[in-house]
């Protein structure tokens, strides 16, 4: 029998480091959420507010439309990404020529990153200099400016997040779909099932666990997306998600307490939409065991 | 005759080895004071701008070559720029070892005791303080990096004024004038005010149109995702209009007209109004357009006039590989409302913005040495004037007065005279030391009302109130 000793001694390495760079920090983000501090106040010191900079959150309009946007951007965004990652995903688990080809290429923008996506986005559509407002206009008549409309700034985030993300479902799905047995799908057509049925009683259950993480870690992306979009319009509106507000709030405004405090709330706020996901998708209610 | 040339070569000869012997002791003397530094790294970040830049590819190159001290010299974007200085000063972590100062920031930064007293630190250092360096041959614009005992806390590095920039071969085209005047009656010309800049900016833009030009009547730095347009507005149009230090009255702590301050005042909703009157007359990226974009759309012909900084009009009417506009800039004052000059030459206002920058070092430097010498060689008179003919930036009064600026001033209209002749009318950001705090409280009404969603005096009024909100949380309020 092996000593458990060994084992806690194997993982002393990760747990220090993350102790260390993940929890430590996370408990001063807690500590400094119920402090004001901006280092260029008059007092540049800590000085304890208790829930002042949650009260202050609550009514901070420009909070709350930032919670707002990020989950229309998470809504559309992730609602695309999984239904196109299924579709192309099913597509993949069959034969076709230019197969191999088309998973190369499908696969590449999951290789760039993210900052790299939003400058190559901003060259697109900038007004003036990108081909897509050129085209727009030339061939639609379409006024296409995402300086100028919050919209179409919005819209532009969600299709270059699902740009940039749908090979990652789709490569999730495609290993989910490969581990489904077969006996229980050929079992259901012997039966005489519908491909829909087939589809809703045999296949997405047994996705369910694939679908379900994928969901988690793409929610999770969607509320902490920066750097994309802050490539892409700088965070102006109809982009002005979370994580610029914060990333506003925090450096520019070196508002740290007020910051930290958004942040946490936000953490809180991704934690409680998962624990909802998981149960909705999951069906796991109240005694049951997972 | 023959003694008289002998003489004159005798001279010459003479001349010319004294040069070359002050230009080895000038060598041994940097090679010598930098002996015990060599090998060491000090990095700098700063914004990426021509004066920048220049010191990236030329300065650089030149200091290590002559001292044996490498520059790493980050040029990033202006916001990264801010945040990575600060963070480092703030934590104390000593990864830069000089940074990037612009003027608006300054006061912040002494604020809060950031920047090493060069002046001090020279005098407690008498080995290295190049005699070469002058504090005293910078211009005026040095005074913003002074403190009440006049002691210099960075180097200025670039100083430059936001024109009003035109094109002059769509001015002075016959056919042009003679239909600008058909329609409104006048000559046309470069704008003088506020109405003339609007009716040249509707005629060109018109022009554009029924020529099915890429021409736009006048650019407006008018970004809805970056405090450029805050900037413009606040910096350049309000106090043409009249409107100074962001309207924030710092004795009473307050920018509401009801509490001393002015934010939300008729000068302010007059000037806001005309500026948002001029994006249907502006290139379609202006909504999207920080300094780079507005001086980049004017370098490729998009616009008939403009405010630009200052720092991009040597390459704009110079550099053919960058500009579609090269030999065509015509540069003047931005206009003004009736009044305006007049005070400012009275020392009672400013009609725009004196922009620039310098370098510093933070306390946290663990090159201070080293990086003082750096400083002292960017800032000495020999280096000046190829990287203002560069970078459109002079901080040494002696600059104007060299040939190549006396050259280049020939290409860019004028530039470097209005700079030195009028450069007295501007002024620099008001001394806030929450600068970028409050900007970024006023940003969004701005952008707001670039966008339609708030009317001036609403956005103004909004912001106005915001600006006293955060005022009263920093420390600075009623």
């Amino acid at each position: 029998m092996r000593n458990p000793r060994t084992g806690w001694l194997l993982l002393s390495p990760t747990l220090i480091i993350l102790l260390l760079f993940g929890f430590a920090p996370f408990l001063y983000v807690l500590f400094v959420g119920f402090n004001q501090w901006n280092v260029f106040s008059a007092d540049d010191g800590l000085v304890f507010n208790g829930l002042d900079n949650f009260r202050r959150l609550v009514f901070d309009d420009d909070f709350l439309h930032s919670v707002g946007l990020t989950a229309r951007f998470a809504i559309f965004a992730i609602g695309s990404e999984i239904v196109l990652g299924f579709v192309l995903a099913q597509m993949l688990t069959r034969n076709f020529p230019g197969k191999s080809l088309f998973r190369i290429i499908h696969t590449l923008p999951l290789m760039v990153a993210p900052i790299a996506v939003g400058a190559i986005w901003r060259l697109l559509v900038i007004p003036g200099f990108g081909p897509v407002p050129f085209f727009l206009d030339r061939w639609f008549d379409l006024k296409y400016q995402i300086g100028s409309y919050p919209d179409q700034a919005l819209w532009t985030s969600v299709i270059m997040d699902v740009w940039h993300w749908t090979p990652f479902v789709t490569l999730t799905m495609l290993a989910g779909l490969s581990a489904i047995p077969k006996e229980p799908v050929e079992q259901a057509k012997v039966d005489g099932a519908s491909r829909f049925q087939v589809f809703w009683y045999v296949t997405l259950p047994f996705l369910r666990p694939v679908l379900l993480t994928t969901v988690f870690i793409r929610i999770m992306d969607a509320i902490r997306t920066v750097d994309e979009v802050w490539m892409l319009a700088g965070g102006g509106p109809g982009t002005r998600f979370t994580g610029i507000y914060i990333w506003r709030v925090v450096f520019p405004r070196t508002d740290y307490g007020y910051g930290s405090s958004i942040s946490l709330i936000t953490l809180y706020l991704t934690i409680v939409l998962c624990w909802l996901l998981f149960i909705a998708i999951s069906g796991r209610r109240k005694g049951e065991v997972a | 005759m023959k003694k008289r040339f002998t003489f004159l070569l005798v001279i010459a000869i003479a001349l010319l080895a004294n040069m070359s012997l002050v230009s080895a002791d000038m060598h041994d003397w940097w090679a010598d004071a930098a002996a015990p530094y060599a090998g060491a790294t000090i990095r700098g970040v700063s914004e990426s701008t021509p004066p920048s830049n220049y010191v990236a590819d030329v300065l650089a190159a030149q200091f290590t070559e002559l001292t044996g001290i490498n520059v790493e010299f980050e040029t990033t974007s202006w916001d990264q720029m801010y945040s990575k200085a600060i963070n480092d000063m703030e934590a104390n972590t000593g990864i830069y070892d000089f940074v990037y100062i612009e003027q608006d920031i300054i006061y912040s930064y002494l604020a809060q005791d950031y920047l090493v007293n060069l002046t001090q630190f020279a005098a407690d250092n008498p080995d290295l303080a190049y005699e070469g360096y002058d504090e005293s041959a910078f211009t005026s614009f040095a005074d913003y990096f002074k403190n009440a005992d006049g002691d210099l806390f960075g180097v200025p590095m670039e100083a430059f004024v936001k024109v009003y920039l035109y094109r002059k071969d769509l001015f002075e085209d016959a056919d042009i004038m003679a239909a600008f005047e058909e329609e409104y009656g006048y000559a046309l010309a470069p704008a003088e005010n506020f109405d003339q800049y609007r009716d040249n900016a509707m005629f060109f833009t018109g022009y554009g149109e029924s020529m099915d030009m890429d021409l736009w009547g006048t650019t407006v730095q008018g970004s809805t995702g970056h405090p450029a347009s805050t900037y413009e507005f606040l910096e350049s149009i309000g106090p043409s209009f009249g409107l100074y230090n962001w309207g924030i009255n710092l004795d009473a702590g307050s920018a509401m007209s009801a509490n001393g301050g002015a934010l939300d005042g008729d000068t302010a909703v007059e000037a806001l109004t005309f500026w948002l009157s001029m994006l249907p007359y502006a290139p379609p990226e202006a909504t999207s357009s920080t300094w780079d974009e507005v001086a980049s759309s004017f370098a490729a012909g998009r616009a008939a006039q403009g405010w630009v900084y200052g720092e991009n009009a040597a390459w704009i009417a110079t550099d053919d590989s960058r500009s579609a506009v090269t030999g065509n800039v015509g540069v003047r004052l931005p206009v003004t409302a009736p009044g305006v000059i007049e005070a400012a030459s009275m020392g009672e206002g400013y009609i725009g913005y004196y922009d620039g920058g310098a370098f510093g070092v933070p306390h946290s430097s663990r090159n201070q040495e080293a990086t003082l010498l750096w400083l002292q060689f960017i800032g000495q008179q020999s280096v000046q004037a190829e990287w203002a003919a560069a970078g459109a930036r002079i901080t040494h009064t002696a600059t104007f007065d060299d040939p190549l600026i006396a050259e280049q001033d020939a290409k860019v209209d004028g530039y470097y005279t209005l700079l030195e002749e009028q450069g007295p009318l501007f002024a620099g950001a008001p001394p806030f030391p929450f600068h970028a705090q409050v900007r970024e409280v006023i940003d969004p009404f701005i952008q707001r009302a670039i966008l339609g969603e708030l009317s001036p005096a609403d956005a103004l009024s909004q912001a106005a109130a915001a600006v006293d909100e955060e005022l009263s949380r920093l420390g600075y309020g009623m």
